[in-house]
């Protein structure tokens, strides 16, 4: 994913990148957390919610030091908090700071309520002892990040049934930034659960090179073959549309069109399909992966990273995969350690984004120097690799790093301090994943797939991506990853 | 600049330069390989 993002505000350039932005947040959310290693529990306040059948015991303080407040004054705090910090990233970007605000509760309050449905007993419960601890005689056992699929299908609901009111809420439906403040908090939590099993960590390291031969390598001509000569594409439309389809969707699709010089409305157009796109595999894979793979959970995990596009939605893909596999598994008796399933697929599609600037300089190059060689146009620039390179990777990376060093140089004691420690921020990167879910399905209207033209394009995409780059990210994801499990819960 | 209409994305057909035939196949190649060599590797290197 690079900086570039859908482009839905001011026309003035922001003080800072969406990127910078992003690491900013999310560091500050790190060390805030890391305090209370030092006795300040500076996050403690925030909300979470538990499996309820009771809705007034739903909700509670993350720590028990501020059992005080309680669910609603934490629902409140959490609220207030990220209202005034959002803002004042909205500031940074240049956005319409009180427009933002007003737009923000309206996120806030659907999204975050539809985490809270997304936790009753009846779709959350996984196992027949739950059930029996809610006195509920069924349920879905979606477990609580079913709340992300109710958050999905709240923002499509909206997008498509109610547009003016998905118009009201535009300025503050960015899941690129809600996913890139998310993914630095997800470094240190990646490493928390990584520092257990340090062997099986570096390992997964040498996969992610997989994902960027199979991303760049495989999935990229292929696209690019399909659209040209099946379809008829011009070339300024075809590689968009092989970087949306192959890599990392939007920020993928955008940063190509940068480098090829594409007019800029071509990747944004090819932007709105990966969005459609990637909300429909969201809706149907991890339910194929918990049906067909449970007995490979690293198999599945790997796969979303491979085949679902845009960061947000794979995390995403990842996360519910998570879940229904350890739900289907409990009910089987095996419990597996949570956090190894999101951090395959993150670490693959982490390793994917990461080449995005060195592949968008090829193409400058080839593009500037052989197809489009106009005199005195700007050729591609060494400088374009940085420019391009995802920033807010550099935040993942540090907070992993820090984490890290602190987990394999602490005793067991305070091992636990840590563990606790970056709980806490992973409570705010689960708000931010839900703030994510629903500004995508927002952002999804499915009535532009009806535009004249569009059908083409969508045909494209469909052809790719459920003709070869599903299948073939099951092959590698399997030749990678079977057979591995993730370590058991203690 | 012209805004760019869906309809023009594939009303001229440009046929495959030898730049683009060199970018498909070298990646293709490049990609198999490296894969290949990555198989190898994880069968010697295998995640435990």
């Amino acid at each position: 994913m690079s900086e570039a993002t859908l482009p839905l505000r001011a026309a003035a350039p922001p003080r800072f990148s969406e990127d910078l932005v992003a690491v900013g947040l999310g560091l500050v959310v790190f060390l805030l957390a890391l305090g209370s290693l030092a006795g300040a529990d500076a996050l403690g306040w925030l909300v979470t919610t538990s499996v309820w059948t009771n809705p007034s015991l739903a909700l509670a303080p993350v720590s028990k030091a501020y059992a005080n407040l309680g669910g609603a004054g934490s629902l409140l705090a959490t609220y207030v908090v990220l209202t005034a910090v959002l803002s004042a990233a909205a500031y940074l970007l240049r956005d319409d700071v009180k427009r933002f605000a007003v737009a923000f509760t309206g996120v806030f309050v659907i999204a975050y309520a539809s985490w809270f449905i997304g936790s009753w007993a009846y779709l959350a419960a996984v196992t027949r002892a739950d059930q029996a601890k809610f006195g509920v005689s069924w349920s879905l056992k979606l477990t609580n990040e079913g709340g992300y699929i109710v958050a999905l299908l709240a923002g499509l609901v909206i997008a498509n049934a109610f547009p003016a009111f998905a118009e009201r809420l535009r300025s503050a439906v960015r899941p690129e930034l809600y996913i890139k403040i998310a993914i630095v908090i997800l470094g240190a939590f990646i490493a928390v659960t990584m520092a257990s099993k340090l062997t099986l960590a570096s390992s997964l390291m040498l996969r992610g090179l997989a994902a960027i031969v199979e991303a760049y390598l495989i999935y990229w001509p292929i696209v690019y073959l399909i659209a040209r000569k099946g379809f008829g594409f011009s070339r300024e439309w075809a590689a968009p549309l092989a970087s949306g389809v192959s890599i990392c969707g939007v920020a993928a699709a955008i940063a190509t069109g940068g480098a090829i010089r594409a007019r800029p409305q071509v990747p944004i157009l090819v932007s709105s399909l990966v969005v459609v796109f990637a909300v429909i595999e969201v809706l149907i894979l991890p339910f194929i992966a918990q049906t067909f793979m449970s007995r490979e959970p690293l198999v599945a995990a790997a796969w979303m990273g491979l085949a679902v596009k845009t960061d947000g939605a794979a995390l995403a893909a990842g996360g519910i995969t998570q879940s229904l596999i350890q739900a289907k598994t409990a009910a089987e008796g095996i419990a597996y350690q949570p956090g190894w399933m999101l951090t395959v697929t993150a670490t693959v599609k982490v390793f994917i984004d990461v080449f995005i600037g060195v592949w968008a300089f090829i193409l400058a190059y080839i593009w500037t120097n052989h197809i489009n060689p106009r005199a005195g146009a700007q050729k591609a620039r060494l400088g374009e690799i940085w420019e391009r390179f995802p920033k807010f990777i550099l935040g993942f990376v540090a907070t992993f790093l820090i984490t890290l060093a602190l987990a394999l140089g602490t005793t067991a004691g305070s091992s636990g301090q840590l563990t606790a420690a970056v709980g806490e921020a992973n409570v705010l990167r689960v708000i931010f994943f839900v703030l994510t879910f629903f500004s995508i399905g927002v952002m999804s209207n499915f009535r532009q797939l009806w535009q004249e033209g569009f059908g083409k394009l969508a045909a494209v995409y469909l052809v790719s991506l459920f003709g070869f780059v599903v299948w073939v990210g099951f092959v590698i994801s399997w030749l990678f990853f079977a057979g591995v499990k993730p370590p058991l819960a203690s | 600049m012209p805004k760019p209409d869906l309809r023009e994305a594939t009303s001229a057909y440009e046929p495959l330069l030898p730049i683009e035939k060199k970018l498909i196949g070298w990646s293709l190649g490049a990609g198999l390989a490296l894969l290949a060599l990555l198989v190898v590797v994880n069968h010697f290197v295998p995640l435990n």
